[in-house]
C-alpha cells in the first residue's frame, strides 16, 4: 500500500513540474517574434492624421483617494485630476512654465505682483463659462484659516488674489518667491459656481471630490467603481480641442505582478512606472511598445548626521569612494540608470555637474578613513576607533526590489574597506515613522527623491528643516543655508542657475548623502498609440493629443 | 432552540467588544500613521500636524478608542482618513457584495465537490478512485492559495486566454451573468481548493467510521438499498463532525479571501483590508474588523444550529 502511494506522489510531482516547464517554455518564442515585429514597424508609422475614437485602459498600482488637488496627496489621484482639471500654467517637456488657461502672465518689477489674463471661452464640463471668479475662489481656499489640507506651504508667499475684471486676476505676494509662477500658478482651478457655498472647513470632505468632480480639463468624470476603475470620457468643448480618444479607463490593480500579467494578457493598454528590472520581459509582449527616459528623481544613501559615525565629512566622502555605484547600476538595475553626483536631476535647467566627485576608489576610501582615525586595531576585519566598531544598519522600505537589493550590495562593498553595514528592510509606514522627526531612528538609509519640476533644495538640505522637515539626515552647513535662502528670492532663471551651481558644489563636497543614481522611467503602451510625447514628470503629457491608429 | 440562539447572540457581544479592544490596540501600536503617505517635499510639517489634530489622532489611544466605540455603537463607523469624507460603511458596502459572492460560490463549490468525493472515497476505500481522490486532496491542502492562483493565472489566463486575469467584469461591456461567472471561476476555484481538500478528507474519515457502525449493518440487514443506507443513514451521521470543521473554516474563508482577492484583483473587502492597513486608514480597518468578526461569530452560530438539525440527539 505504502509503496503505491509514493509512486502516485512521484507521478503527480512530475505532472506539476511539467506544468511549470510549459508555462516557462510558452514565453520564449513570443519573446523573439515580439521584439523583431516592434523594431521593424516602429519608425514607419510616425506620420498620419489623428484618428478619433477608442478607449485606453491605463493600469495603476495605486488606488485614487479623491479628485481635488488641494487635498489629495497620492499619484493615482493626481493622474486623474490631470485628466479632469486644468491650471493657469503647465510645464513643457523641459519644465519651462507655459500658459494653459492663462493668456498671459506679467510679473511686476519688484516680483511681488503677478497679473494673469485668462483665455476667453473656456467651458466647465457642465457648460458654465470659466472666469476670474473661479481663479480667485481656488486661490483663496488654501489661504483660509479653516483650510485643512496638505498644500498650504505652496501658497505661503501669496497674500491676496483680486479679480480685476472677468478675465484678469491679480496676485499680490508678501515676498519674492521663485516657485510662485511655475508651481503655485500650476494648481488646478476649481469651479466657483458649484463650490462657492461650501464652507472651506468641509471642502476636503465634500462629495464633489469623490462623486462629481467638474473641471475644465480634456476629460469628463463618468464613474468611479471602488477598487476597480475610474472612467472619464472626452469633453467635446475642451478649449484645446476635443481629445482624440473617446475615453480613458483608469484600472486599479493590486501590485506590479498583476499589472505585468494583465499587460501580457492585453487587459491593460498603458502602464507607467513598470520597474526597469521587469522592462525587458514587458518588451517581449506582443502589441506593446515601451517608451523610456530619465526620471525626474534620484536615489541616495543618506547618513544620519546625528550619529557620531557620520559627523565627519571625510568619513562620508570615504563611504562614497568605497561604494561602486557603477556596479550597482549595472548589476542591480541591469544598467537601467545613471550614476548621480548632484542632488538634482540632469533634466533640470539648474543642473550643474561641476561638483566635487568621489568615484569608486577603495584605497582612497581606506586612507580617508585612516585620516579620520578609523583603524582595525583588533584585527577582526572591521575598523574601530576609541573602542567603537564601524558598524551600522542601512534601512530601506519594503516593496522596492531595487532598493532591497542595493542594501545587500552595499553590505558587500563596504566590507572591503572594513565597514559593517547591516541591511534592514521595513514596511513603508513604519519606515517613515522611524526615520523622520522626532525619532530619527536609523543609521543610514536608502531612499529616493522625486523632484519638483522647479529645482529647490531648501526643504531637503536647509538646516531649518532638521527638527521637523525633510532634512532628517541633519545636514547643516550655514554657508549653504544662506545661499539657499537667497536663491528663493531670485526670479531670473540664469541667476538662479548660477546660485545653485554653488549650492550643489557645497552639498556634493559635504556628501550628506551618497548620491547613488538617476533612475529611468518606463511607460508601456499599445504599439499603435500615436501623439505621445515623453515628459519626465507627466506620464500623461498632452493626453488630449493621443490617438490610436486603426 | 430560539432561546439558545438568543443566548448565543448575547454571549457574542462581550466577545466582539474584546475583539475591538485588541484590534484597536494592535492597530495603534503599529508604527506609522496616515501622514506617512505624505512624504512629499511640498507638504509641510504644519499641514501634517493640522491633519493629525483635525482627526483626533493626537489624543491618547484610549480616548480615541472610546470615541470610536461610542460612535460605532450608534451605527456610525466614521469616515475614511485617506479618502476624506467617504463613510466607512459606504466603502465596505461597495465591496461587500463582491466578497460575499466569492465566498458563497467557493463554499458551494467546495461542498458540492468534496462531500460526494469524500463519501465515494469512504465507500470504495483503498480503490484506485480513493487513491486519486486522496492524492488530489493532499495536493490541495499542500498548495498555498497564492501559488495555485498564480499558476492558474499564468496558464489559463495569460497563456491560454480562457479566463480573464482578474477583476469582476469585463471593462466597457454591459453586465452579463456569463461574464460574471467567467470572472468568478478562477478565484472561486482557488479559494475552494484548500477547503475542498480538507472537507473531502474529513468526510472520508467520518464516513468510514460511520459505515462500520451497527445501525448501518442493521439498515443493510433490513434490506434497504445500499444507496439509501449510505446517503440516508450514513451521511447524516457522517456529516456531524464535518459541520464543525465547516464552521471553523469560515474565518479562513475571510483570511483566504484577502490573498485571493489580491491575486485576482477582486475588489472585495479583503483587498480593502490590505490597502487600509498599509495606509493606516484606522476607521476603515476597524470597520472591517467588526464586520469580519460578526461574520465569524454568525458563521459559528450557523454551524451550531446545523449541528442540531443534523444530529437528532442534540437538544438545546
Amino acid at each position: 500500500m505504502k509503496l503505491r502511494k509514493t509512486s502516485w506522489l512521484v507521478i503527480s510531482l512530475t505532472l506539476i513540474l511539467s506544468l511549470f516547464l510549459t508555462a516557462c517554455a510558452g514565453n520564449t518564442p513570443e519573446k523573439t517574434t515580439g521584439t523583431t515585429d516592434k523594431d521593424g514597424t516602429k519608425n514607419e508609422e510616425a506620420a498620419g492624421e489623428p484618428q478619433k475614437g477608442g478607449d485606453l485602459i491605463i493600469g495603476s498600482t495605486g488606488s485614487p483617494t479623491l479628485f481635488n488637488s488641494l487635498y489629495s496627496t497620492d499619484t493615482a489621484s493626481s493622474d486623474i485630476e490631470s485628466f479632469i482639471y486644468d491650471g493657469l500654467v503647465t510645464s513643457d517637456t523641459e519644465f519651462n512654465p507655459t500658459f494653459s488657461m492663462a493668456e498671459d502672465i506679467k510679473a511686476s518689477e519688484d516680483g511681488l505682483t503677478y497679473t494673469a489674463k485668462l483665455k476667453k471661452g473656456i467651458k466647465w464640463h457642465d457648460g458654465e463659462e470659466f472666469t476670474a471668479d473661479d481663479v480667485v475662489f481656488t486661490f483663496m481656499i488654501p489661504k483660509n484659516p479653516d483650510y485643512v489640507g496638505e498644500r498650504g506651504s505652496n501658497f505661503e508667499s501669496l497674500e491676496k488674489v483680486t479679480k480685476i475684471d472677468d478675465y484678469t486676476v491679480e496676485f499680490k505676494l508678501s515676498k519674492r518667491d521663485a516657485s510662485f509662477y511655475p508651481v503655485t500658478l500650476s494648481y488646478f482651478i476649481l469651479p466657483e459656481h458649484i463650490l462657492k457655498d461650501v464652507p472651506v472647513a468641509e471642502l476636503g470632505e465634500h462629495e464633489f471630490n469623490t462623486k462629481s468632480p467638474i473641471g475644465t480639463g480634456p476629460f469628463k468624470f463618468v464613474e468611479w467603481k471602488d477598487g476597480e476603475y475610474v472612467k472619464v470620457e472626452a469633453f467635446d468643448d475642451y478649449f484645446k480641442g476635443r481629445p482624440n480618444l473617446d475615453s480613458l479607463t483608469y484600472k486599479i490593480v493590486p501590485d506590479m505582478d498583476a499589472m505585468i500579467a494583465q499587460i501580457q494578457a492585453g487587459d491593460i493598454d498603458f502602464a507607467a512606472g513598470v520597474p526597469g528590472t521587469d522592462i525587458e520581459t514587458v518588451k517581449s509582449f506582443p502589441g506593446v511598445k515601451v517608451e523610456s527616459g530619465l526620471a525626474l528623481s534620484y536615489t541616495y544613501l543618506g547618513y544620519n548626521q546625528k550619529n557620531d559615525l557620520f559627523k565627519d565629512k571625510k568619513v562620508r566622502q570615504a563611504l562614497t569612494h568605497a561604494i561602486d555605484r557603477e556596479a550597482i547600476v549595472n548589476s542591480v538595475m541591469n544598467g537601467d540608470g545613471k550614476v548621480a553626483d548632484v542632488p538634482e536631476s540632469p533634466l533640470s535647467f539648474a543642473y550643474n555637474d561641476d561638483v566635487p566627485k568621489f568615484g569608486y576608489d577603495v584605497e582612497k576610501a581606506k586612507s580617508l578613513l585612516a585620516e579620520a582615525g578609523w583603524k582595525d586595531t583588533d584585527g577582526d576585519g572591521i575598523l574601530d576607533k576609541d573602542g567603537k566598531k564601524f558598524s551600522f544598519t542601512v534601512k530601506t522600505n519594503q516593496g522596492n526590489k531595487v532598493r532591497e537589493d542595493i542594501v545587500v550590495v552595499l553590505q558587500e562593498q563596504l566590507k572591503n574597506v572594513g565597514i559593517e553595514a547591516k541591511p534592514e528592510i521595513v514596511e513603508w509606514s513604519a519606515f517613515i515613522e522611524q526615520i523622520s522627526a522626532p525619532n530619527w531612528n536609523y543609521d543610514a538609509l536608502v531612499l529616493g527623491w522625486s523632484l519638483s519640476t522647479f529645482p529647490d533644495q531648501y526643504d531637503i538640505f536647509h538646516s531649518s528643516q532638521m527638527k521637523e522637515g525633510l532634512n532628517f539626515v541633519w545636514y547643516s552647513n550655514p554657508e549653504a543655508d544662506k545661499l539657499m535662502e537667497e536663491a528663493k528670492q531670485i526670479l531670473d532663471q540664469d541667476e538662479y542657475k548660477k546660485a545653485y551651481a554653488d549650492i550643489y558644489k557645497m552639498i556634493a563636497e559635504d556628501q550628506p548623502y551618497t548620491f547613488l543614481y538617476y533612475p529611468n522611467v518606463h511607460r508601456v503602451m499599445p504599439e499603435n498609440l500615436q501623439g505621445y510625447v515623453f515628459h519626465a514628470k507627466d506620464d500623461y503629457y498632452e493626453i488630449y493629443k493621443w490617438w490610436l491608429k486603426k | 432552540m430560539l432561546s439558545y440562539i438568543i443566548r448565543r447572540t448575547l454571549m457574542a457581544i462581550p466577545l466582539l467588544l474584546g475583539i475591538t479592544v485588541v484590534s484597536f490596540a494592535i492597530m495603534k501600536f503599529a508604527p506609522g500613521d496616515p501622514t506617512s503617505l505624505m512624504m512629499d517635499p511640498t507638504i509641510s510639517q504644519a499641514d501634517k500636524a493640522k491633519f493629525m489634530e483635525r482627526y483626533g489622532l493626537n489624543d491618547p489611544v484610549y480616548i480615541q478608542y472610546f470615541k470610536w466605540l461610542g460612535a460605532m455603537l450608534q451605527g456610525d463607523f466614521g469616515t475614511s482618513l485617506i479618502r476624506k469624507g467617504v463613510p466607512v460603511m459606504e466603502m465596505i458596502m461597495n465591496r461587500m457584495p463582491n466578497t460575499i459572492l466569492l465566498m458563497v460560490v467557493s463554499t458551494m463549490l467546495a461542498v458540492v465537490i468534496s462531500i460526494p468525493f469524500g463519501v465515494i472515497s469512504a465507500t470504495k476505500a483503498y480503490s484506485k478512485l480513493d487513491y486519486s481522490v486522496t492524492i488530489t486532496s493532499f495536493l490541495g491542502v499542500a498548495t498555498p492559495n497564492f501559488f495555485l492562483g498564480l499558476i492558474l493565472i499564468m496558464v489559463f489566463a495569460v497563456q491560454l486566454n480562457w479566463f480573464p486575469t482578474g477583476g469582476v467584469s469585463t471593462l466597457n461591456e454591459p453586465f452579463s451573468i456569463w461574464d460574471r461567472i467567467h470572472h468568478l471561476f478562477l478565484p472561486a476555484f482557488v479559494l475552494a481548493a484548500a477547503d475542498m481538500a480538507g472537507l473531502t478528507r474529513y468526510t472520508r474519515s467520518s464516513m468510514m467510521e460511520v459505515i462500520k457502525q451497527d445501525y448501518i449493518r442493521t439498515a443493510r440487514a433490513k434490506g434497504f438499498k445500499e444507496q439509501k443506507v449510505i446517503y440516508k443513514h450514513g451521511l447524516r451521521n457522517g456529516l456531524i463532525p464535518v459541520i464543525t470543521i465547516f464552521g471553523l473554516m469560515i474565518p479562513s474563508f475571510i483570511g483566504g479571501a484577502v490573498i485571493v482577492e489580491k491575486i485576482f484583483t477582486w475588489p472585495g473587502i479583503g483587498l480593502l483590508f490590505v490597502d487600509s492597513a498599509f495606509q493606516r486608514d484606522y476607521p476603515v480597518i476597524m470597520g472591517l474588523t467588526v464586520i469580519s468578526a460578526v461574520f465569524v461569530v454568525i458563521g459559528n452560530l450557523v454551524a451550531d444550529i446545523l449541528y442540531a438539525i443534523f444530529d437528532p440527539r442534540i437538544e438545546y
